[in-house]
């Protein structure tokens, strides 16, 4: 009896934890979404649809899901091709490539409070690092963090900074995948560097390239803590991501319906590329076997 | 060559140097006083740690970030290695199923548990308590995810010769399993404990009391409630910022194959 009752004692402490942490408040999250309710009164009366109504008719909805688009769109693309460039220089096992490998994914292990700390000295208007640059060549100094045209493009830099080790550290353990006679064989017909890079690396690691890609959607529809470091959103709503939105209006604004609406539309979204992600990885499966 | 050998690797440092440099150099601010940042000369001391750990209470939030990573560490790497331990070794009615919604938890953002595990934790009167930063962060469907694929790759003739001898399946888990999934638990439980130790927007949520802040939450509000007025004190914030980063900088220099083999891992599945 004993026995047979062994792999549900091992098992039972990781369901009850996802059971109550994960299951359990997808299905809240969705009936809260159809409430009204602001943390403190004693009912929460049932309101349909009304929050998604809300929600799809606010400019601070419709904002929020520009800002984040701009920052996918941008800041996705300029990792993946940085990385990759740089990964296929650092894919030989060289000191000084270890080494450049350190330290380039040193930041994605380094929390992303320091770092939006650190980057908020580094493109502050007074005494910051680039403005002291800037003003040591004779040029103006730039108001990066309080002007609504720069401020978002201030934090792609930063997260670029801090994912671009990450990505590389992945295309280095898809590059060495590639077999290496293909390269001879390229070398044998007189490829040129460049072309060889093009016609043989780049279609090689492109299951890897899907994968990081869809995993950077994801995390940018997920990007909060530069945002409530750097900016919290402003300037005039230039940095206001979504996931800074939900916390805005859950968190400070107390609105649990709207925020649990903004919630779901949010898993909804991010289900879908979870999938897209899972049938990507299927088929890098295939490529393997 | 050997010239040329040496000039690359003197080209890496300095391109790794320029990349690191916003690090390198907070932590250099980090060493002087405010009033020699402001006029340049610089001028060492360590007054900028002794304001951070005695005016700013970060020995304390340190304390917590060691306390709440640690057990969040060791308590989700027991339940993951548990889990994977029968998913790898046992057929049990449901147990695909149960494997299942393990691996589905890794497509559900946790922003969606924000809000209720908020209202749980409220509801259970654990908010601002460790167990109200730990028990939310214990399960990793990940980890038991990953541990389970290791363990299958073990093989199944050593479990064998202990059952013959006796031994009871803890006794084979502990004595058997765990030592040779060494290295992947190890790469994993680094991995739970870096993202426990840099998590953010859980304990912004879940903490007010001041004695419980963790690293991040204390550097948040010591560089936003800034002393100075108007101008920003940097290098005591940097050198708040230096504290929190320093544990994992330093394991980073100790261990980064492991944290590299576990991402790696983490991403190639």
């Amino acid at each position: 009896m004993l026995r047979k009752l062994t792999p549900y004692l091992l098992v039972a402490p990781l369901m009850i934890f996802i059971t109550v942490f994960t299951y359990i408040p997808v299905i809240t999250s969705v009936n809260l979404s159809f409430r009204h309710w602001d943390f403190l009164s004693p009912t929460m009366p049932f309101v349909g649809l009304e929050n998604y109504r809300l929600l799809l008719n606010s400019r601070d909805f419709w904002n929020s899901l520009q800002v984040t688009a701009i920052f996918a769109l941008f800041s996705v693309p300029i990792r993946l091709a940085l990385a990759l460039a740089v990964a296929s220089y650092l894919v030989r096992e060289t000191l000084p490539s270890r080494l450049l490998r350190g330290a380039l994914f040193l930041p994605s292990v380094t929390s992303t409070v320091s770092i939006a700390v650190v980057f908020s000295w580094v493109f502050a208007t007074d005494y910051g690092m680039v403005n002291a640059a800037l003003t040591s060549l004779g040029l103006a100094k730039v108001q990066w963090l309080q002007d609504p045209q720069l401020a978002l493009w201030v934090l792609i830099t930063v997260n670029t900074w801090k994912q671009l080790g990450y990505d590389i550290v992945i295309y280095i353990a898809g590059l060495q995948a590639v077999p290496q006679e293909l390269y001879d064989a390229a070398a044998v017909d007189g490829g040129r560097r460049f072309h060889v890079f093009r016609r043989v690396t780049v279609p090689l690691v492109m299951p890897t390239t899907y994968f990081l890609l869809v995993i950077s959607v994801i995390e940018a529809f997920q990007v909060f803590t530069i945002v409530n470091i750097m900016t919290r959103g402003g300037p005039a709503g230039a940095t206001d991501m979504l996931v800074n939105l939900l916390y805005r209006v859950g968190f400070t604004l107390f609105d649990i319906g709207r925020g649990s609406a903004l919630a779901v539309l949010l898993f909804i979204f991010l289900i879908v590329l979870a999938l897209i992600k899972s049938f990507v990885i299927g088929r890098r499966v295939h490529y393997e076997a | 060559m050997k010239l040329k050998n040496r000039l690359v690797t003197g080209l890496a440092l300095v391109a790794g140097l320029i990349f690191l440099s916003p690090v390198l150099y907070s932590i250099w601010m980090s060493f002087e006083t405010a009033q020699s940042y402001y006029t340049g000369q610089y001028e060492f001391t360590l007054d900028n740690y002794v304001r951070a750990v005695a005016e700013y209470n970060f020995a304390r939030y340190l304390l917590n970030s060691i306390i709440v990573s640690g057990l969040v560490t060791l308590l989700g790497i027991t339940v993951a290695t548990m889990a994977a331990f029968a998913f790898a070794r046992y057929q049990f009615r449901g147990g695909n199923l149960l494997f299942g919604a393990t691996v589905a938890t890794l497509m559900i953002p946790s922003h969606i548990s924000l809000i209720p595990n908020y209202l749980t934790l409220a509801k259970a009167g654990l908010l601002d308590t460790y167990a109200g930063l730990i028990l939310p962060a214990i399960s990793n469907g990940f980890a038991a995810f990953f541990l389970r694929q290791y363990i299958k790759g073990i093989p199944k003739a050593l479990d064998e010769a202990a059952y013959m001898d006796g031994a009871t399946p803890l006794q084979v888990l502990w004595r058997v399993i765990v030592p040779i999934a060494k290295p992947a638990i190890f790469s994993m439980g680094l991995y739970i404990f870096i993202t426990e130790w840099n998590n953010y927007i859980w304990p912004l949520v879940a903490v007010g009391k001041e004695d419980l802040y963790t690293l991040q939450i204390g550097l948040a509000r010591l560089y936003r409630i800034n002393p100075g007025e108007g101008l920003v004190d940097w290098p005591l914030v940097m050198a708040a910022c230096t504290l929190s980063m320093l544990p994992v900088l330093l394991g980073f220099l100790l261990v980064e194959r492991h944290l590299v083999r576990g991402i790696t891992l983490g991403a190639i599945k």
